[in-house]
């Protein structure tokens, strides 16, 4: 495993990533607004379910945010990976990097059956969503505090 | 910030606003084992929900989404304001924390600019269109008032993100940018 990862930290675009001053930012900045539209668009599923009242909590309309989502999530994925390149070792030996998709998958599923009108439970479930949607955000801020290693220099010596 | 290499600031005193965070106890907070990524984690909710309500009416008004009603994503701006209360609440604690690293940090100094920007362009719209309550011309069409308005909330916005989250790149001293500073 830390083989496999010090071979890709030596990799030209994991350097790239690491020594560019523009590269690592404009990565964190494709990151932030591929989640806001993501997770934005996930809140707003939950929110509609559990604030809206009347015609204008209709689920079927609430679909047009789907492919809005799916953008973000094109956008969060791709400069992710950029940021993964950078440093593989930092998030792939944290297992707060592995609650950070299961929260997102699972808020992700959970969201798409709200758009079902019939949805048994409905807030229970929006409310369970809000707060996958939010955990996911929150174990990606975690990302900072709780890694082992930013490099496998520092394992390796 | 007194004597050496650096400007000295007699505007914002960075020493006084620590002295502020202390004395109100923000600063222990912040500084507790937990207290600075637990804010952060505030911060970003609370800006999930601004995404999730105020950056989804400027989409919609700007043609996107037309499916669902303006008026219902309307109602959620009132969440959105929810959520920038948890980032003012959180922003705040950071700022009184470390003062010398957000006020001369050239990347929050454009994200505040944004901010008021966003703030004084929400002010607007709200005159504009009687507190919120006519968005729509007699047609149904969102009022063109409305779209530029939401077209200068995007873009703020939009902003503030792209700024706030590279703040850390910019950190003073070698970023130091006062420029009201003697």
């Amino acid at each position: 495993m830390i083989a496999v990862l010090a071979w890709l930290e030596q990799t030209a675009p994991s350097r790239f990533m690491r020594e560019d001053f523009y590269a690592y930012f404009m990565a964190l900045i494709g990151h932030a607004w591929g989640m806001a539209l993501l997770v934005g668009g996930g809140v707003a599923l939950c929110l509609r379910v559990l604030v809206l009242r009347g015609d204008g909590a209709d689920a079927a309309p609430w679909r047009a945010l789907l492919p809005l989502m799916k953008a973000g999530a094109v956008l969060a994925i791709v400069s992710g990976l950029a940021l993964l390149a950078g440093y593989p070792a930092k998030a792939l030996t944290n297992w707060v990097f592995a609650v950070k998709f299961a929260c997102l998958i699972a808020a992700t599923m959970l969201s798409r059956g709200l758009l079902r009108g019939d949805a048994p439970a409905a807030k229970a479930r929006a409310a369970l969503a809000l707060a996958l949607w939010l955990g996911g955000v929150a174990a990606g801020k975690l990302l900072l505090y709780t890694y082992a290693m930013l490099t496998t220099a520092e394992v390796l010596g | 910030m007194s004597g050496g290499a650096y400007p000295v600031d007699r505007v914002l005193d960075p020493v006084a606003i620590v002295d502020w965070a202390i004395d109100t106890g923000l600063y222990d907070i912040a500084y507790s084992a937990w207290g600075w990524p637990l804010a952060e984690i505030v911060h970003f909710s609370g800006l999930c929900l601004l995404a999730g309500s105020v950056l989804l009416f400027d989409l919609r008004a700007l043609g996107l989404l037309r499916p669902i009603p303006l008026a219902s994503l309307h109602r959620l701006v009132l969440l959105g304001v929810l959520g920038f209360a948890l980032n003012l609440a959180s922003g705040t604690l950071f700022v009184a924390s470390a003062p010398d690293q957000y006020l001369y940090n050239p990347a929050f100094q454009v994200k505040l600019a944004l901010m008021a920007l966003a703030g004084a362009n929400m002010l607007a719209f709200y005159a504009l269109t009687k507190g919120g309550r006519r968005l729509t011309d007699a047609a149904g069409i969102v009022r063109t008032r409305v779209r530029a308005c939401a077209l200068l909330s995007l873009v703020c916005w939009t902003g503030v993100i792209a700024a706030g989250r590279v703040i850390t790149a910019f950190r003073p001293p070698g970023w130091f940018w006062c420029a009201w500073c003697g």
